[in-house]
């Protein structure tokens, strides 16, 4: 009976439209964008009938429509959906569609799926591709700074090809990864920091998932948060070809503090080797020859000796070492498509040379994404990315002695001694080190519509990557390549993965009342990384350089191999209650082998809870707010960032000599990396129960926006706290072992974010936008088993310890080192100090004896500074008039202390106590001080950057024929930084907060082109 | 929609998800661990040489041993920015927190660790000979028996490890007395000589006399320290029972082989390509070989000793000036010869003249080494003219020929045996013979004095000194050092006492 009357109705339906089209008028019409061009492909749909068309090429349309008053509606990817009422007798309309890039009705990507901004009960926050600055960035990481309230970016120096440390509320992890996973095109790619394979270009959009209810839905690689990132897709519609082209030229952002005067340097030296012992005949410049090497004296490099005639060398290392590096990036994408095909494809070339000459980076991405429909309810696709990079060579420095010339009398590098590699044109010149890398990385997927509310997904992901490393270091160029007498070595390196993800989704709303969302799946992971390393030593001559190891008089080969599977079920549950309550439950399961025989598998669920006030009558009433939602979520996520194996006992081995030759021994104890003293760290003891690290994390938000969403607040409170670190135990060396992986300690992460946007004018001629961002995380060391403080990082020679400290109570990496309270003005002070000996001189730094005890050692060494800001900002705006546009970024670091290793730049070694000049600031030259780490090297790195700065000129559309729109733009990145830092370095240093001085930064000026056709 | 599509993609999910239910179990890729090795002869050869292996690491004789025994006594310090460590050990003021005793401690203790590897799993191999698994396991009980010889005798009271480590509740473990770590020393050399083969074994590889000549050391040690009422050695009963052991033992080692020989040259006895290819002087050495890879397979100890100005020709017997020129290369000067042992050697003594560099040649120019000045002269043991840039094959010397003999001397007393031994010792550096009237004590004396000559820069020195209860004597009254900490047993490091929860310091 009910199948008869379904028929029945059925069948009404599809007759229906045949029904009205009896009384049937036509409309025509154009679709505009905000800007006011045209938009080709809108879909236009007839409300409540299944007749439709779509914009042609110049955004018209064409639509029967009945006679009386109908309604139609306008869909659009990326455009506010717009329902438009058509009266009797119109016939002809202008509709204007808005860009929903700030809008509610913004669709945002998420972990396995999508959902309405409106809907979200998680933090998240997303950025669209063209919100990006136009810059030379290798990689899209460096790019997201200051764009995202709560991921705090560090990209210190400026070598070509180098990425940048992404954090996202603050480390929660010891020894564990600490980056966030990188998700593209819904297939988690690894680590974020160097995503070198994706053009900033093509970026659509970029989501970030910070709380627990969001990144849950990754388990134990959610604890980073997540980044997802979205491609461009075809549509439907002619081919869209578009070309832009960004060519920079780049200058060196800080001026370095070098010796402009070669006496004032050998006065100096002389001074310190005079401090530090040296005989008074045997100093440096006294116009003597040190190892076959004429050292001027100070009379002469002033040119006030009688009998000698003026120094003739003073060297501008600075000039033959550095250039205006110039810098290129072209883009060829099309997307288009019809109803049943839809593609995307680009290339790009990327160069980018260093600021260091023969250092430079070329990349070549290309990318297709396919869609193809083959039944109304099935569309298969497939993502294809290839990376191709070469980079060679890398930094030199600067710092090296003006008063020796760069070639000596033969046209050889000049060499202060026969020991001398430190020539920075010799290395560049006769070095070799090139790196290439090939990356190939595909997605095949068939999307199953089962019914109208279920969706089955299924997915093959594969990634391919080999990257290979040459090096040759020739005889007497470089110390290596001394020991050796000629250094060559090949580094191959190669991964490979497998993942497959299966997963429902429903779509339901039952009356109008309750709309829920289900996601349910699995996925399996396999993961390969292998690697070996070729290296020669010894050569008969450097004419092959690293072409045949095999004619190496010694030979050394490594090669390894990790892999992992990930097993996975994982479920997400959207519940909407009368569009006002929303709930998330989201749960996922891994099952790694990373982990100890006794704790394979891991739980992460995690809830939310969403209170959209503004559809409840009471707010309504206000008439004020556009939005007003709260949130509150709830969850666990996990970390296994450890490399496999560390579960398992593992031997060492070690070769001995025997009279005839070496021979290899097997046993426990594994030999990991040598520390700076070349002495090993011993692993390789198991341990059974290893697990993942837990991070507990609560998430308070508020969402708000008044006039119809011209103002936006987010604003968000967390806690984290993550447990079972996964942490390196130092275990007592008697035992024979120096370390153990174990699950110990606890980290707590607390902050505030806060992002503010503003829609300050949006007229057709003038539109001006600015948004303003605020992160302030609290970072603390909570508990790690036995230990109250743990020394991490480098072992700094020159002070003989490390200076990163994780200590309870403290945030990590705090400074450990000693008090200084200014520079020693007699003796009697350095000794009433509790210095002695060389220690307590005048002019020497004036250690604290904190402890009181009479004497300054070891014990009096403290927590001396935080490397973590106080709060990161940053400022956006973009101002639109007619053909004209112009943005700034400024971003701001507040709060950070630097330790500083460089302080003593030339400039301050110049106002350095002597007798004459007691310096309460600068302690006297010393060449054999023993030099403590302490607080004297402790500088403020606070900085507010000009961060980018861009003026477009926007052409009207077929200004050339054929030409649909036609950009240019100049913009200028890092232009200015405003400190008190180091006048010769730039103040963002890595996440640990030492500035040794590593590449340095450069100011970029790029012109840039956009042409579409 | 149609129903298969539900049937389809539901056995899908079935079949793979079953499949990702298997078992999560790693396969690891390239590694060995208890569960596969020592399963041959093969593997037995192998452990035992991974034991050894840890002898001339950067940590251990390779520079870490010297740095800890050198730098207390008259004979060495250190140049100016060599760290506070090396200053702290220089000036005998040492902390648990010093970084050098925190790695000979650790190197120690890796040792006895593969040491124990070998002695516990080798016996239980399967188609192996009798002798070859007896000499690996003697050579297990000799390594052993080192390590603990140093720790007692750097730390005294330390943990006894005799285990492989399989977990973790293993770790907590406190302090032997003195008395059960030497008698652990005792019998695991007594098992070495009995396992061992009388034959020479390979370079760097010990054999029976090795082990007997190690018992002598360890005898005379005890014999010695109780003799003097050196702290902690109460425990010995019968210190003349301990010299008769030190002197059969040494003995053994005198007469009763062929392998190891007294050198007649001096410059003889350290050249690379004389001991490593003939019978030599070199009972036990830490070898290493300039081919090798990494430090620890050659040696960098040479650029720790040789001044760093500038490349150096030498005579390679610079009493002889008709003797070859050799090229020896630079250092890094680390190590200052003290003028407090320079100018302690008897006039005319040769050690002094052939075994330390005190004047070079560089591009025609003579250079004279001034003992008061930062680069001075130095010690002519570890030299290696065929050097590959930093890489020499200069062995670590743990047991010498001449510090057998002395043993049998200071053991034997003034007797005809003690006599001779000593007299042979010093008519090779050119010194006339020992006062054949000397008293037992004096007689002693002057044998641990002619040790200072004979054996300098050897890391004998400062065990001689503490043995005998003269560090005060020694150190403060004649050279007018200072001693704040350490004198006879350095502190146990900061590290063990914060990680060990059964270790008090």
């Amino acid at each position: 009976m009910t199948r008869v009357l379904r028929l029945a109705l059925c069948l009404l339906l599809i007759l229906s439209p045949g029904i009205l089209l009896a009384q049937q008028r036509t409309v025509s019409g154009s679709v505009y964008d905000d800007t006011g061009a045209t938009i080709p492909n809108v879909t236009i749909v007839l409300k409540g009938t299944s007749s439709k068309v779509s914009s042609n090429a110049d955004g018209k349309f064409t639509i029967s429509l009945p006679s009386e008053t109908s309604v139609l509606v306008f869909h659009y990817v990326g455009m506010d959906t717009r329902e438009i009422t058509v009266n009797a007798g119109e016939r002809t309309l202008r509709v204007d569609l808005k860009s929903n890039a700030k809008t509610l009705e913004q669709v945002v990507v998420v972990g396995y799926g999508t959902i309405k901004k409106s809907d979200l009960t998680g933090a998240v926050s997303t950025l669209k591709g063209s919100e990006l600055n136009r810059t030379p960035a290798s990689s899209v990481d460096q790019l997201l700074q200051g764009k995202i309230p709560g991921v705090q970016v560090i990209a210190p120096g400026g070598q070509p090809g180098s990425g940048a440390t992404i954090r996202i509320r603050g480390s929660s992890s010891l020894n564990g990864s600490k980056d966030p996973l990188m998700v593209v095109d819904g297939y988690p790619w690894g680590d974020a920091g160097q995503l070198k394979q994706i053009n900033p270009e093509d970026i659509e959009s970029i989501e970030v998932l910070k709380d627990a209810s969001s990144a849950a839905i990754y388990g134990s690689r959610g604890a980073n948060g997540v980044i997802i990132v979205t491609t461009r897709k075809g549509v439907a519609g002619k081919p869209r070809i578009s070309f832009s082209s960004l060519n920079t030229i780049s200058s060196l952002s800080v001026k370095p503090d070098l010796w402009r005067d070669g006496a004032d340097q050998a006065i100096y030296e002389n001074e310190a080797a005079l401090t530090g012992g040296t005989p008074a005949a045997e100093l440096p410049y006294l116009g003597q020859v040190r190892s076959g090497v004429y050292f001027p004296s100070i009379a002469e490099l002033r040119g006030l000796d009688p009998n000698k005639p003026q120094w003739p060398y003073n060297t501008d290392w600075q000039k033959l070492v550095y250039r205006n590096p110039f810098s290129q990036s072209y883009t060829l994408s099309a997307d288009g498509g019809s109803e049943n095909t839809k593609y995307s494809i680009s290339g790009n070339y990327y160069k980018e040379e260093g600021l260091a000459i023969k250092n430079d980076y070329n990349k070549y991405t290309s990318r297709l994404n396919l869609e193809q429909k083959l039944t109304p309810a099935i569309v298969v696709g497939t993502n294809v990315v290839l990376a191709y990079t070469r980079n060679n060579g890398g930094g030199l420095g600067i710092t090296r002695s003006r008063i020796f010339p760069a070639y000596d009398a033969n046209g050889n590098y000049f060499r202060t001694s026969n020991t001398d590699y430190g020539n920075p044109l010799a290395l560049a010149n006769g070095l070799l080190n090139t790196t290439k890398t090939v990356d190939v990385l595909g997605t095949i997927y068939a999307n199953i519509k089962l019914t109208s509310w279920l969706q089955f997904r299924t997915q093959l992901n594969s990634k391919f990557g080999n990257s290979v490393n040459d090096q040759y270091d020739p005889n007497g160029v470089s110390q290596r390549g001394f020991e050796a007498q000629g250094y060559g070595s090949i580094d191959n390196a190669n991964y490979s993965e497998l993942l497959n993800e299966n997963y429902f989704t429903v779509n339901k709303t039952f009356g109008t009342i309750h709309t829920v969302n289900f996601v349910a799946g699995y996925s399996i992971q396999k993961t390969e990384n292998r690697s070996s390393s070729l290296i020669g030593r010894q050569f008969v001559n450097d004419n092959l350089q690293n072409e045949d190891l095999s004619t190496a008089a010694s030979k050394s080969i490594t090669n390894g191999l990790s892999r992992f599977d990930l097993s996975s079920f994982y479920g997400r549950a959207n519940y909407s209650l009368l569009n006002r309550y929303l709930f998330t439950l989201t749960a996922r399961a891994d099952g790694s082998t990373k982990f100890g025989a006794n704790n394979k598998w891991a739980y992460f669920p995690s809830a939310a809870v969403a209170w959209k006030l503004n559809e409840e009558n009471f707010i309504k009433s206000l008439n004020l707010f556009s939005e007003l939602k709260l949130r509150a979520s709830y969850g666990l996520t996990g970390n296994q960032g450890i490399s496999p194996y560390q579960t398992l006992d593992r031997f060492g081995s070690a070769r001995y000599f025997t009279g005839t030759g070496f021979q290899t021994g097997f046993g426990p104890g594994l030999a990991g990396s040598n520390n700076e003293q070349g002495l090993t760290i011993v692993g390789g003891l198991g341990n059974n129960s290893l697990k993942w690290e837990t991070t507990r994390s609560l998430d308070l938000g508020v969402d708000l926006g008044i006039m119809d969403q011209r103002f936006t607040l987010t604003a968000d409170y967390y806690v984290k706290n993550t447990k079972d670190l996964l942490r390196l135990k130092t275990i007592a060396p008697s035992a024979g072992y120096d370390q153990q992986w174990i699950n110990d300690g606890e980290i707590s992460n607390k902050g505030v974010e806060l992002g503010l946007n503003a829609n300050i004018i949006q007229g057709k001629d003038l539109s001006w936008t600015a948004g303003v961002n605020m992160s302030k995380n609290r970072n603390k060391v909570v508990a790690m088993g036995e230990s109250t403080r743990i020394e991490v990082g480098t072992l700094y020679e020159s002070v003989r310890q490390r200076i990163n400290t994780f200590t309870i109570g403290q945030p990590m990496y705090s400074y450990f080192g000693y008090k200084s309270a200014g520079i020693i003005q007699t003796l009697q002070q350095g000794i009433a100090a509790g210095l002695t000996g060389a220690d307590a001189q005048p002019g020497e730094i004036k250690y604290v004896d904190l402890n009181g005890d009479g004497v300054v050692n070891a014990d009096d060494r403290t927590i001396i500074g935080n490397p973590n800001p106080d709060f990161t900002y940053s400022f956006n705006t973009s101002v639109k008039y007619k053909q004209f546009d112009f943005s700034l970024q400024l971003y701001g670091v507040q709060g950070i202390d630097v330790f500083d290793f460089a302080k003593m730049t030339p400039s301050r070694q110049i106002l350095r106590w002597t007798p004459d000049n007691p310096s309460t600031e600068f302690p006297r030259a010393n060449n054999s001080r023993g030099n403590r780490a302490s607080d004297f090297y402790i500088t403020d790195g606070s900085f507010l950057r000009i961060q980018n700065v861009t003026i477009g000129y926007n052409f009207k559309p077929n200004v050339i024929k054929g030409v649909k729109n036609l950009r240019l733009f100049l913009s200028g990145n890092n232009l200015y930084t405003f400190t008190k830092f180091n006048a010769g370095y730039d103040p963002e240093v890595g996440e640990n907060g030492i500035n040794e001085g590593g590449y340095p930064k450069t100011r970029a000026v790029s012109l840039g082109l956009n042409v579409g056709f | 929609m149609n129903y298969r599509n539900y049937i389809y993609s539901l056995l899908l999910v079935a079949i793979i998800g079953t499949s990702s239910c298997t078992k999560l179990d790693e396969k690891p890729y390239g590694l060995t661990n208890t569960g596969s090795f020592y399963k041959t002869a093969a593997d037995a050869k192998s452990a035992v040489i991974y034991a050894y292996s840890i002898l001339p690491e950067v940590g251990y004789y390779s520079r870490g041993y010297y740095i800890i025994t050198e730098l207390p006594t008259e004979n060495l310090s250190q140049k100016g920015d060599a760290g506070v460590s090396n200053f702290e050990l220089d000036q005998l003021r040492t902390t648990s927190t010093n970084s050098d005793l925190d790695n000979i401690w650790t190197y120690l203790y890796r040792g006895i660790s593969r040491a124990n590897a070998v002695i516990i799993n080798v016996p239980g191999i399967e188609n192996m000979s009798a002798t070859d698994k007896n000499q690996i396991v003697g050579e297990g009980h000799f390594l052993r028996a080192l390590h603990y010889f140093n720790l007692v005798r750097l730390f005294g009271e330390v943990p006894l490890r005799t285990e492989t480590l399989a977990d973790v509740s293993q770790i907590p473990a406190e302090k032997s007395p003195v008395s059960k770590v030497y008698d652990l020393i005792i019998s695991d050399l007594k098992s070495a000589e009995e396992l061992m083969l009388p034959a020479k074994n390979d370079e760097g590889r010990a054999n029976k006399a090795a082990a007997q000549a190690l018992l002598a050391k360890v005898y005379l040690q005890l014999a010695s320290a109780k003799t003097s009422s050196s702290p902690k050695y109460e425990f010995v009963a019968d210190a003349s029972a301990m010299y008769d052991q030190a002197k059969i033992y040494a003995g053994k080692v005198i007469n009763e082989q062929s392998n190891f020989v007294f050198t007649n040259n001096l410059p003889d006895i350290w050249n690379t390509e004389v001991y490593k290819k003939t019978a030599s002087e070199h009972i036990f050495d830490a070898a290493v070989d300039r081919t090798g890879e990494i430090e620890g397979n050659y040696s960098k100890l040479t650029n720790m000793f040789l001044a760093g100005d500038r490349p150096m020709t030498i005579l390679y017997d610079a009493n002889n000036p008709a003797s070859a020129s050799i090229n020896i290369g630079q250092g890094w000067g680390h190590f200052l010869t003290e003028a407090a042992h320079y100018n302690g050697y008897p006039t005319n003594d040769k050690r002094k003249s052939q075994l330390i560099v005190s004047t070079y040649v560089n591009d025609g120019k003579v250079y004279n080494l001034d003992i008061a000045s930062s680069s001075r002269p130095f010690s002519r043991k570890f030299i290696d003219p065929l050097r590959i840039g930093d890489k020499t094959s200069c062995n670590s010397p743990v047991i010498r020929y001449s510090d057998i003999l002395l043993v049998y001397a200071e053991a034997s007393g003034p007797t005809a045996d003690g006599y001779a031994a000593v007299n042979k010792v010093r008519s090779r550096a050119g010194l006339g013979i020992l006062n054949p009237a000397l008293g037992l004590q004096e007689f002693r004396d002057a044998v641990v004095l002619e040790r200072s000559w004979e054996l300098a820069f050897e890391g004998n020195r400062l065990f001689d000194l503490r043995r005998t209860n003269t560090m005060e004597k020694v150190l403060v009254q004649q050279y007018g050092k200072t001693i704040t900490s350490g004198a006879y047993f350095f502190p146990i490091p900061q590290r063990e006492l914060d990680t060990n929860p059964l270790m008090k310091p």
